[in-house]
């Protein structure tokens, strides 16, 4: 698979772990695909939040996590005006362009829409999958 | 046959093109306007049927259109929809003509021709005037015959666009859906195609009455329902068979973009019963055999906005069996009455 950002040299640690990278390689803002399962599974800092999500685009599979990353617009229905909701958190596939939420791995538009999420923790400076 | 008929599309005439005078406001009464008859593309043999030509111009006396709708069609409910003219350049002679086309209606045709009581009226009004539009629906609103608004399909702008809210709040406000039809030929008005005009009659129409997808996909992008949710839009001249590509289209690209219009919180699809309902004549149909009919209605939900619309005294008009063959009873049902019952107020009053 062709994916924009380079895989990243983790490293498995037992059949259910995959060391990623190092925590300071992956600051805010950005993701890292992790060579785990069949696609690969994008790994995203968010403001300092670590999520993982397949790289699988529940719509026709496209490779999602090589896609940018946004955030939203939702209606508000309290002040009756659009908002730009979830920076940094939206990804969006590069083949049709829908948005994934990596939070949740639930499609923005159609909540029955989503992709596989991944735990994903920090342990002595490291990143770690759980598959 | 299963229950009500209700026709949403009957165009009454003025006897001739003098009659609308006597109803024009005395500051305008001495304007000329020009008549309904003076349409660029004719039909062969005149627009209306030809067995319709009497005294005055067909379908202008109550008296004998409630005979071929009522009695020889079996109609319970017709409604009542006039052509004024479309966008006349002077935007308060246009509203004086809306003006005129309501007091006429509502005293020719739901008082006068209107014994036993089958006629249901539409309250015209010129969006070209927001202000004359309101005041006009204020003023009509409770007339407990009026059943929905009126204007062009032929406007200057999409009717999703923020500048019509004002009208669509006054209908929904009371209680009436707004009615979209061709109405034009005699105002300013854009060409009927995006290349132009048409060269012919058939070229015209088979393609006018397509320009109300341009009017839905507006409607449905816009933040139109957050802002006036009652709002229900009806394009009477039709045109179903082009609804399952467009909506279809729309939904899917929605699904990619849905951030740049995030007042469409669900799949625009989702609104058409809600919201929409389209006219239903043969022209829209698939030709013969060639579709399942009853596979087609079903297709992106057309069985939840079809109605029954005779487009009666036009020369292509309906007659009701032309429609339902093959349908299921359900669907029958709402092609006949229900569809329309949900949106035209106290039409249903005789199923009971
Ligand atoms: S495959 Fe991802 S949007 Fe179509």
């Amino acid at each position: 698979m062709q994916v924009r950002q380079p895989i990243n040299k983790g490293a498995r640690r037992s059949a259910r772990e995959y060391v990623v990278c190092r925590q300071e390689d992956l600051p805010p803002g950005r993701m890292v695909i992790a060579p785990v399962g069949k696609f690969g599974v994008g790994v995203y800092n968010v403001h300092g939040i670590l999520y993982a999500i397949n790289n699988y685009c529940p719509h026709m599979g496209g490779p999602l996590c090589s896609g940018n990353v946004y955030g939203t617009n939702l209606w508000d229905d309290v002040r009756g005006r659009a908002e730009h909701v979830l920076d940094g958190r939206i990804a969006r596939c590069p083949w049709h362009a829908w948005e994934i939420d990596v939070a949740t791995g639930v499609s923005v538009a159609d909540a029955r829409k989503r992709t596989r999420t991944y735990d994903v923790r920090v342990e002595n400076g490291e990143v770690v999958l759980t598959r | 046959m299963s229950g009500l008929l209700i026709d949403a599309a009957v165009q009454p005439f003025c006897r001739d093109g003098r009659e609308i005078y006597d109803y024009m406001d005395e500051v305008n009464r001495d304007r000329g306007f020009p008549d309904v008859e003076s349409q660029w593309y004719q039909a062969p043999g005149g627009d209306y049927d030809e067995s319709l030509y009497g005294k005055g111009y067909p379908g202008s006396d109550p008296e004998i259109a409630s005979r071929h709708l009522f009695e020889d069609d079996g109609v319970d409910v017709a409604i009542l929809n006039p052509r004024t003219r479309g966008n006349l350049p002077d935007f308060q002679l246009n509203t004086a003509v809306c003006s005129a086309s309501n007091r006429w209606l509502a005293h020719r045709w739901l008082d006068e021709g209107n014994p036993h009581g089958r006629f249901r009226g539409t309250i015209r009004v010129n969006p070209e005037d927001v202000p004359g539009s309101v005041a006009e629906i204020e003023r009509w609103g409770d007339h407990p015959l009026m059943v929905q608004v009126g204007v062009p399909l032929q406007s200057r702008d999409l009717y999703g666009r923020p500048r019509f809210y004002p009208i669509w709040a006054a209908a929904a406000e009371a209680g009436l859906p707004i009615c979209i039809s061709t109405n034009g030929g005699a105002g300013l008005e854009y060409p009927p195609t995006p290349t132009g005009h048409a060269r012919t009659y058939s070229q015209y129409i088979a393609f006018m009455a397509y320009n109300y997808v341009y009017h839905l996909l507006n409607i449905l992008t816009e933040p139109l329902f957050k802002e006036v949710p009652g709002a229900v839009f009806v394009f009477s001249d039709g045109g179903a068979e082009q609804l399952t590509p467009f909506i279809w289209k729309l939904d899917t690209l929605w699904l990619g973009v849905r951030d740049q219009t995030p007042w469409v919180d669900r799949p625009p699809s989702e609104y058409l019963k809600d919201h929409v309902r389209l006219g239903f004549s043969r022209l829209d149909k698939p030709p013969g055999d060639s579709v399942p009919i009853v596979d087609w209605l079903a297709q992106t939900g057309k069985e939840d906005v079809v109605m029954y619309a005779s487009n009666y005294p036009f020369w292509w008009r309906n007659h009701p069996d032309d429609l339902y063959e093959g349908t299921t009873k359900e669907q029958t049902e709402k092609v006949r009455w229900r569809n329309a019952g949900e949106v035209y107020r106290g039409v249903t009053a005789e199923a009971a």
